[in-house]
């Protein structure tokens, strides 16, 4: 797959298509219940999507079915128009817990996607290396996960991700877990590796600024049984501004829409 | 680096309070008649490295004493940590095997000496059997519980990265287990050192155990006392190189002091 | 969905007696079945369970029955466990809360954990000759030692943050210590009473094969003597179910008595 440095969004087929999904859960006490309802959602290539929502309403399992993690009771989900039966590499996932290998370095962390797949041991470190300096963490290949801040944790994961050249890019979350400072710097980051390698990505966040902040088109989802409450374009140019006055009118026009719950 | 002498610093004083604590109790006390004094203790111990008690010095004492730990504490690692990979890994092997292993363990390896004298004779096979069984089931189990905890989502996450079923167990699942594998090897260690000493001072005629009993039988405080600063010492450097190798092996976990 | 798991766990459940029933079949065909074994190398389940049965009433061959053995080893193990908590909980809270009694303490300490309690079994009996003192006192240190090591940790996983909580408050230092640190100890005081019960237990056993005249391990000993294999499995089956049903009290009281979960 050939880099190239702005690429345009597409609007041919969508790279991940969701028809009709209902997903229900069955808990031991609660018996069945729904979480997703009638999900209708297109993803066009290149685009950065935002699903925003209020907390614990469905949005990582939405996440989890393009993942391969759980599979629609109902309807479709599919990708490049071809069902998704399981998790793979095309789809690279960045968890909110990071979920590095903590016996493995840095290195062996980034390198382990085309290490199962049988790539080199020269060509996969090369490509490795690659990307552990595209998300600036050049120096710290042979650092163990234990001994690194939640930040360069999760850049980790995401140069992990990366260096399978996934068709898309899932992150649950990732900034969840961070304060406040390093969120923000986070943000910038992800900004920047994004436009450096352009690639699909879906973001899942219950942070209005950081949806605003990253997205090319905003989700806005219902709580549970969850499903698309409305819809959003952004076309601030990047990098934006948290003050600037457009932003704000955004940031209030999504927060009256959401659903609030305690 | 101050932390560190100071900690260093006080436990010397700790050590020297004791034996001056002991020195006293054995001098000025009526427990001077039954009890040896530090001096003749240590003085015991350290001569027995040049002049035998019984038929061997006290550096033979200890390395058979040794021996016969290690031999049998190696096979029942290997054997411990194999089985208890195929239970963690098979249902069907999990359901096999751990009601045995349920019902074996309990009985305390010191209890088993009197079958094994029966089934091995008083010689080494029946002190190779003791601590082998001392040594298995711990580390079985162990290694069993740390198949079973390995996280969910780092499963996932192979996954993603398109690791298929045998890449995730020696991948995943293997590394995860480590830190319960030492656990259980530290475990056996202490239970193999405390059955070994038992069997040598029930039927032996070396060792460290032997050392004590055979002075118990001659009512000489002192040579039991030396016995007892042998196997103080010694389990303190198996602990202390046990130790070593753990932080090596797991340096990327988060352990406590 | 629910139904699924239920039947699950019900065939690896039956697989499980199966292989317990399998287990008894093999040894009853290589004792009674075919002879492979005489029964003064390996008794068969059959002539184990009358003599379990029997052994309760029947004071042959040791002089004392079943149950006698048993309450003579629990009062020397409980006693000398009970003492050794009394003791060893409150030196492992103190250790562990006065920098300088740790200092000085720890080293002596590490080394005389090293010896395992039936190490001194030899030091009693020459003190105090072979009695019920004796093994009291060698249960009383192996059962200190782990209630030591265990209050000892506790104290010291206090989190720094709930002392500070408590000094906020004007609390004294033996209030930060009985009202805060002290019951946030109380899970790893109780894994204590479990590891000592269980050290006590098995340096009791190894006490009575050495210097005893009654007690299972006593038993046992006897029994090997005079080829009894049976009635040395009935005392190894006794010890460890005692072993296991003494655990599982002081797993129940740790229950009853630690409110609220540790986070």
């Amino acid at each position: 797959m050939r880099m190239d440095g702005e690429r345009q969004v597409s609007t041919g087929t969508p790279l991940i298509e969701f028809r009709k999904v209902d997903k229900f859960f069955n808990k031991p006490e609660e018996g069945r219940y729904q979480v997703v309802g009638d999900l209708n959602i297109q993803v066009r290539e290149n685009e950065f999507l935002v699903l925003f929502g209020p907390g614990q309403c469905g949005k990582s399992t939405i996440l989890n079915m393009v993942a391969g993690f759980e599979m629609p009771t109902s309807g479709e989900v599919l990708c490049q128009g071809k069902p998704i039966e399981g998790p793979g590499p095309e789809r690279g996932m960045v968890f909110q817990n990071t979920a590095l290998f903590p016996w493995l370095t840095v290195m062996g962390n980034v390198e382990y996607g085309p290490k199962m797949r049988g790539v080199k041991k020269e060509e996969r470190q090369a490509k490795a290396q690659h990307y552990i300096d595209l998300v600036g963490l050049q120096g710290f290949e042979n650092s163990f996960p234990v001994k690194l801040s939640g930040g360069m944790q999760q850049r980790v994961g995401i140069a992990r991700a990366y260096c399978n050249e996934p068709l898309v890019m899932l992150l649950d979350e990732p900034f969840g877990h961070l304060d406040a400072q390093t969120r923000y710097l986070m943000q910038d980051e992800l900004t920047r590796i994004w436009q450096a390698e352009k690639r699909t990505v879906i973001f899942v966040t219950n942070n209005i600024e950081e949806a605003v902040y990253l997205a090319d088109r905003i989700l806005v989802l219902r709580n549970c049984p969850t499903g698309v409450k409305a819809e959003y374009e952004i076309t601030l140019p990047r990098p934006r501004n948290y003050t600037d006055p457009e932003f704000l009118r955004l940031r209030r026009e999504i927060d009256a829409v959401v659903d609030h719950t305690l | 680096m101050a932390e560190k002498q100071k900690r260093v610093a006080f436990g010397a004083l700790g050590i020297f309070i004791f034996l001056c604590i002991w020195y006293a109790a054995t001098t000025f006390t009526s427990l001077g008649k039954v009890m040896p004094d530090p001096i003749t203790v240590l003085a015991g111990f350290f001569t027995a490295f040049v002049e035998p008690i019984g038929t061997h010095s006290m550096i033979m004492h200890i390395l058979v004493s040794l021996r016969r730990m290690l031999i049998p504490y190696f096979f029942g690692g290997v054997l411990g940590v194999l089985v208890g990979i195929l239970m963690g890994w098979y249902k069907l092997a999990d359901a096999i095997l751990m009601p045995y292993i349920q019902m074996i363990r309990p009985i305390p390896p010191i209890a088993w000496i009197p079958l094994s004298i029966v089934w091995f004779g008083f010689d080494e096979g029946s002190k190779y059997f003791l601590i082998f069984l001392a040594c298995f089931f711990t580390i079985a189990l162990t290694t069993y519980n740390g198949v079973h905890s390995v996280d969910e989502t780092l499963v996932r996450a192979a996954r993603m990265l398109g690791a298929k079923d045998n890449q995730l167990f020696t991948s995943i699942v293997l590394p995860t287990t480590v830190p319960y594998i030492f656990s259980g090897l530290q475990v056996a260690l202490g239970s193999a050192w405390a059955t070994i000493v038992a069997a040598e001072m029930i039927r032996s005629s070396e060792g460290v155990g032997w050392i004590i009993i055979s002075g118990q039988e001659v009512g000489n405080m002192t040579q039991i006392m030396v016995g007892i600063v042998a196997i103080a010492l010694t389990g303190l450097l198996i602990t202390s190189i046990m130790r070593g190798v753990e932080s090596k092996l797991c340096a990327w976990t988060v352990r406590g002091k | 969905m629910k139904e699924k798991k239920k039947i699950q766990i019900n065939k690896y459940f039956f697989i499980s007696i199966l292989s317990i029933c399998v287990g008894i079949f093999i040894w009853w065909l290589v004792t009674d079945g075919l002879g492979i074994f005489r029964s003064n190398a390996l008794p068969s389940p059959v002539k184990v369970f009358e003599s379990f049965i029997k052994k309760w009433y029947e004071t042959k061959p040791d002089g004392a029955t079943l149950l006698e053995h048993l309450i003579a080893s629990l009062q020397v193990a409980l006693g000398g466990y009970v003492i050794g908590a009394v003791i060893g909980i409150p030196l492992g809270i103190f250790m562990a809360w006065n920098d300088k009694v740790d200092m000085c303490v720890r080293p002596v300490f590490d080394l005389v954990r090293t010896i395992p309690g039936v190490a001194w079994t030899s030091v009693m009996v020459t003190l105090v000759g072979i009695g019920f003192l004796s093994k009291a006192l060698v249960i009383f240190i192996s059962a200190m030692v782990a209630m030591v090591i265990n209050s000892y940790s506790g104290i010291k996983q206090t989190k720094t943050v709930h002392l500070w909580v408590g000094q906020t408050f004007g609390a004294s230092n033996w209030e930060l210590l009985t009202k805060i640190a002290i019951p946030s100890a109380l899970p790893m005081i109780f894994t204590g009473l479990d590891v000592a019960l269980g050290s006590a237990w098995t340096t009791l056993v190894a006490a009575e094969l050495l210097a005893s005249t009654k007690g299972l391990g006593f038993m046992i000993q006897q029994a090997r003597g005079i080829f009894r294999l049976d009635i040395v499995i009935v005392g190894m089956i006794v010890i460890a179910i005692t072993g296991a049903v003494l655990s599982t009290i002081i797993q129940w009281l740790g229950r009853k008595m630690i409110k609220g979960g540790r986070t």
